[in-house]
């Protein structure tokens, strides 16, 4: 099966757990998703550092432990749910218990090994289903004003939200995390993907020179007290292209994580597609009327 | 007698095996577990794997232990108490093979008293 099937199976996965459970509302508790199937959790000293988390079976009981090191209430809730997805997703067993009854994780899309990312995804539709994010999404205006006020409705971390924002938002946005002079993520809507013409930055990719968040990133102390900022750019400088694309680049240092958040949205693109709509409609509506008579 | 082999190289023939024992059909089974026929099914033929929490629900209706299931032990109704329970945790490092320890004797513990030992 494609890994991208996997990942989104696992996704809905979580969401189905989600309305069996019958949970109405944002945000969703893992910690009692846990207690309510007899799985026991317990915080890891704030001082340890090691794994973000760890599914531990004896017999016919599990537990989860998970990291505290970091602060980050998100990181947390994430790093259980992460858990949580090896014990509700099928096939894991081999994974997780392979050599023995301990299985210890690093969640947060930080792995290549298809098993945690799909964790992870289960992670991310555990806390952020679809069915009400997307009732929440709707509330707000598009952009990083939006993902603050998801991030606070599903206690989430920034990060997690605004990958999941990007996947699901109808509007041309891409979202990046960056780290010092160095792209380490990029995340773009489906409008940005299948309109957008552009090139994927991948890991690693310099940050582009002249934009709030080369400015940002070049001064450590504005990243960890989560300075921010909003400018007019091109999306060209970016994602390259073949044409000139004005957007809104929102910067935001993500404090102690050491990483930055960049979300450029391009409403000039969503203009485009609503007038190419509403082109190929009139002609529809012409064409059907040539046939009548 | 315990044993080690990879999870799931015995578990469809072991459901099946605890399944018969009970003298229950696939149906009934799937009503026990709350799981979907059409899921035992693919269990039992081995085309699908099941979740951590589809092995406990199948290992508590059928009254066998998770162990059995996964071909651990060869006694449905014996866990893997017999070997040294924490030989795993060694993979860990420093600090973490220790709170891994810990919380293992407290999963251990609570494992004890829910099968009245």
């Amino acid at each position: 099966m494609a890994s991208s099937l996997r990942l989104r199976l696992a996704k809905q996965s979580a969401e189905a757990l989600i309305q069996k459970l019958q949970i109405p509302c944002l945000p969703i508790d893992p910690f009692l998703i846990a207690e309510k199937h007899d799985i026991a959790i317990q915080a890891k000293p704030n001082t340890a550092i090691g794994v973000s988390g760890m599914l531990l079976r004896h017999g016919e009981a599990f537990g989860i432990m998970y990291a505290t090191n970091i602060s980050s209430e998100g990181f947390q809730r994430f790093s259980v749910a992460h858990e949580l997805g090896h014990y509700f997703l099928e096939g894991h067993i081999d994974h997780v218990f392979k050599d023995g009854d301990v299985h210890e994780s690093q969640a947060g899309f930080t792995s290549g090994d298809i098993h945690e990312l799909e964790a992870d995804h289960f992670a991310a539709g555990l806390l952020m289903p679809s069915h009400l994010f997307l009732d929440e999404q709707a509330q707000h205006e598009a952009g990083l004003h939006a993902i603050e006020e998801l991030s606070r409705a599903c206690r989430t971390s920034l990060t997690a939200t605004a990958i999941a924002y990007a996947e699901s938002t109808e509007d041309a946005v891409a979202v990046v995390l960056s780290t010092g002079p160095l792209v380490d993520f990029c995340c773009m809507s489906e409008l940005m993907r299948s309109k957008g013409n552009f090139n994927w930055p991948r890991k690693g990719t310099p940050v582009p020179r002249n934009t709030a968040t080369a400015e940002l990133n070049a001064h450590a102390d504005r990243v960890a007290t989560a300075d921010r900022e909003t400018r007019e750019a091109d999306a060209v400088a970016w994602f390259g292209g073949d044409r000139s694309l004005p957007c809104v680049e929102e910067v935001a240092g993500l404090g102690s994580y050491g990483r930055t958040l960049t979300v450029l949205s391009c409403p000039t693109l969503e203009d485009e597609v609503d007038d190419e709509e509403d082109d190929a409609s009139e002609e529809s509506m012409l064409d059907h009327w040539a046939h009548r008579f | 007698m315990t044993r080690k082999t990879p999870p799931f190289q015995e578990f469809n023939s072991r459901l099946r095996a605890a399944r018969d024992m009970r003298g229950w059909s696939q149906a009934v089974l799937a009503e026990r577990t709350e799981l979907p026929p059409s899921s035992i099914a693919h269990f039992e033929t081995g085309s699908r794997k099941p979740s951590f929490d589809n092995l406990r629900r199948l290992a508590v209706a059928l009254e066998v232990t998770t162990d059995y299931l996964m071909g651990r032990v060869d006694e449905p109704t014996l866990a893997k108490d017999g070997d040294p329970l924490f030989r795993d945790v060694a993979k860990l490092s420093g600090h973490d093979r220790d709170l891994a320890k810990n919380f293992l004797e407290m999963l251990a513990k609570q494992n004890k008293e829910k099968n009245g030992a």
